[in-house]
């Protein structure tokens, strides 16, 4: 409601009631209202409708169809759907995409969360040090790094440099099948810095009391992180790891760069955003990769509803 | 008012699927196509590195001079992201009016209804000037869709540099069999102390395999389109690359895999890590010009007595093409038949496309010719004297063969496949996909 219409309500006669003339003003300052509140609203849902869920429903359609892009689609019913059970590339992806998922999404919130306990001890320079840190997270998604990350992970790369220092002889860790999808791994948990952000928010809102009482009743520090940190800190880690697998399942550039678009080598980085794009753009399958899509979207939410099934026995809510 | 807002929005998703779904609207008939009286705005695309990019804007300005009222919009891109951009716009229904095209694509662009038919709009381009067995490369179903722009044979690069450099004879190229190549190739890396590799293998690409199966009489797809090569063939293609790894003369699985899809300039043969390697010949003159410090020569593929002679066949290096959705047919095709008739642009666009398929533009060219530039000259017609009939062009759907071949390699350079059971994976796939394109 605008400033002026709530002006006029306030001008209510002293008798509690609205004359007619009163009302009708009333509703019609409601309406332009809504007027302003739609034109403000326009840029948003314009976006909303013709980026995420047109092209959405769009591809709900088309994951039933055998649309190449070229030609008109022809719906063509449960075929993508056969055509997934025998797709030996997608049990790759699916396996490759796993793998990373669960391997560095737990190692991740493992680094996050230590480095923000140290941090959270109120060491002096702890802005420059948390900014540090976080500089990771805003490169690790960029072009630039997976190049970069193909150079320290080669054959003459900076590892390599470092372990020859040892007398050791590294492979060409994103050249091997056997390492590549370990350099992108590695990668996403370099990028800890934005759970780590999260993690230092979380550990500020707990009590001093709470330890201050619990090293009166003799409890170590260790005792403390187990008894007190962690159980008050779970919401936290929920929140982190939802949005990490959320996040993990999704990952494209890295694969794209490090691999020159093939997922290689032989399929060991094919992620499952990866094989979607060239299925849909390579192989002209756009009929196909709307219905990986759509496979995603289920894994993804399945996770998800795993976890909040799962959270119910171990994050631990103070109020 | 809650509900009319939900109205809106299902109206406006309704639009945007309507808008997204129907990316294919009805082709204007090209038998119809005049000259605009009008100005007309074409759009132009092309992929290629940044001396193309500048050459190919040179032929425009001389376009534009020539025919004041078309205005041609320029935009270019790497190999890598080309296919897609241009598989979206194709999509979205404004794909460019003119399109440099490759054989890999032109199949499933023009079996699907995306490209003009060139054959409908004769009063405005003429492609007489090309040989037929060229020209016939362009064909889809017996229209023409595409003008060859150069071509070239897989030829042989040889670094002569390092062969002088250790000490090794650089065998008669003219002549050599398959047994003096490896003899060679093992040469150099035992004359280096592996520090140099005799030579960088085959084994992911279309063209070196097409090659290699004509050298045993076979080839890839047959005149329906369907994948017609014998397991055997693409089995003793892998084996034979195989066999060079772990002889030494090609560098080990890892290098290979480490090096696979880097640009040019960092490659294996420019950089001098391998003497000699397979190449798409229009290569040679960029290979030469990225190692100044390098002499390279370029020579047809070893043979051996019994193997078949024409193996060789000239290669369309890139084509132009037209959209089939252009608003502008005669004035597209008005483009491609200057950029494929007018001597202006045989001197701007120089060797950077290969060598030109016409002999008229081979002419306005060989006096301005570099070195290099020369010696893939006599390569090409070399390969011209040499050449037979050429294979049919990438079928509708297989356009993947490319990166199917080099999953496959890699699974067989890092063992996890026999070459036996990748030639029969890699047979199967290719021919599911050519199935599913229909």
């Amino acid at each position: 409601m605008s400033a002026i219409g709530e002006l006029r309500t306030l001008r209510r006669d002293g008798r509690g009631g609205l004359t007619a003339d009163q009302k009708q003003a009333l509703a019609k300052e409601r309406r332009r209202d809504s007027k302003a509140a739609a034109v403000f609203l326009a840029p948003w849902l314009l976006g909303l409708v013709g980026i995420t869920i047109g092209p959405m429903v769009a591809s709900l359609y088309l994951a039933f169809t055998d649309y190449n892009l070229l030609q008109d689609p022809n719906f063509t019913g449960l075929e993508n759907i056969q055509r997934m059970l025998g797709d030996e590339r997608l049990g790759k992806s699916l396996l490759a995409t796993l793998t990373y998922v669960v391997v560095s999404v737990p190692i991740q919130l493992a680094v996050a969360l230590g480095l923000a306990l140290l941090l959270d001890r109120g060491i002096r320079g702890l802005a420059l040090y948390r900014s540090v840190l976080y500089l990771p997270s805003l490169l690790g998604a960029s072009v630039a790094i997976a190049v970069l990350w193909r150079l320290v992970f080669g054959r003459e790369g900076l590892v390599n440099a470092f372990l020859g220092l040892f007398g050791i002889q590294g492979p060409a860790w994103v050249a091997e099948p056997d390492t590549a999808l370990g350099t992108l791994i590695v990668l996403h948990v370099w990028t800890f810095g934005a759970p780590m952000v999260i993690f230092l928010a979380g550990l500020r809102q707990i009590p001093r009391q709470y330890y201050d009482a619990a090293s009166t009743d003799g409890a170590n520090k260790w005792q403390q992180l187990r008894k007190i940190t962690l159980p008050l800190l779970s919401p936290i880690i929920f929140f982190n790891l939802v949005l990490g697998l959320i996040g993990s399942f999704q990952s494209f550039t890295q694969a794209f760069i490090v691999s020159n678009g093939s997922g290689g080598p032989a399929d060991s980085t094919l992620f499952f955003s990866l094989y979607l794009y060239q299925e849909g753009f390579a192989g002209f399958r756009m009929g196909y990769a709307s219905a990986l899509a759509w496979l995603l979207l289920i894994i993804i939410g399945a996770f998800t509803a795993l976890n909040f099934w799962a959270s119910k026995y171990w994050v631990f809510y103070d109020d | 008012m809650r509900r009319r807002a939900r109205r809106g929005a299902l109206a406006a998703t309704a639009l945007a699927l309507s808008v997204s779904v129907a990316g294919c609207g009805i082709a204007p008939d090209p038998a119809d196509a005049e000259l605009s009286d009008e100005d007309v705005t074409l759009t132009m695309t092309w992929w290629g590195a940044d001396a193309r990019h500048q050459s190919t804007l040179d032929a425009i300005k001389l376009f534009e001079e020539e025919h004041p009222t078309i205005h041609v919009e320029p935009t270019y891109a790497d190999w890598g992201g080309y296919w897609d951009r241009l598989a979206t716009t194709a999509a979205a229904g404004d794909m460019p009016d003119v399109v440099q095209f490759d054989q890999l694509y032109l199949s499933s662009y023009a079996g699907r209804g995306a490209l003009l038919d060139l054959d409908a709009v004769p009063e405005f381009l003429d492609a007489s000037s090309l040989p037929d067995n060229v020209l016939a490369s362009g064909e889809v179903d017996g229209s023409l869709y595409a003008v060859p722009i150069g071509v070239a044979g897989n030829g042989v690069v040889v670094n002569t540099s390092l062969f002088e450099k250790y000490d090794v004879p650089v065998p008669d190229t003219d002549t050599w069999t398959w047994e003096e190549f490896d003899a060679a190739a093992q040469a150099i890396t035992e004359a280096s102390g592996g520090k140099v590799r005799g030579l960088s293998p085959f084994g992911a690409d279309s063209f070196s395999l097409e090659v290699f199966a004509r050298q045993q009489g076979d080839q890839i797809f047959d005149d329906e389109g369907d994948v017609a090569i014998d397991p055997a063939t693409v089995a003793a293609y892998w084996q034979r690359e195989l066999d060079w790894i772990e002889s030494g003369a090609a560098p080990d699985a890892a290098s290979l895999s480490e090096k696979a899809g880097v640009p040019l300039d960092q490659g294996d043969t420019v950089v001098g890590n391998t003497a000699m390697a397979f190449i798409a010949a229009g290569q040679f003159t960029a290979i030469a010009a990225a190692a100044p410090d390098f002499e390279y020569e370029v020579a047809d593929w070893p043979a051996d007595a019994d193997t078949p002679e024409g193996f060789q066949y000239p290669k369309p290096s890139m084509y132009w093409a037209a959209s089939s959705q252009s608003e502008h047919p005669a004035e597209a095709a008005l483009l491609i038949d200057f950029l494929v008739n007018d001597p202006q642009v045989a001197r701007a666009f120089g060797t950077d496309r290969g060598i030109p398929a016409s002999e008229a533009f081979q002419e306005a060219l060989e006096p301005t010719l570099d070195e290099p530039a020369k010696k893939l000259l006599d390569f090409t017609k070399l390969v011209g004297e040499r050449s037979g009939d050429a294979p049919p062009i990438t079928p509708n759907g297989a356009s993947e063969i490319e990166t199917m071949l080099s999953r496959y390699n890699q699974q067989i350079q890092f063992g996890q496949l026999s070459p036996q059971e990748a030639a029969a994976g890699f047979i199967e796939e290719l021919q599911s996909a050519v199935d599913a394109a229909g």
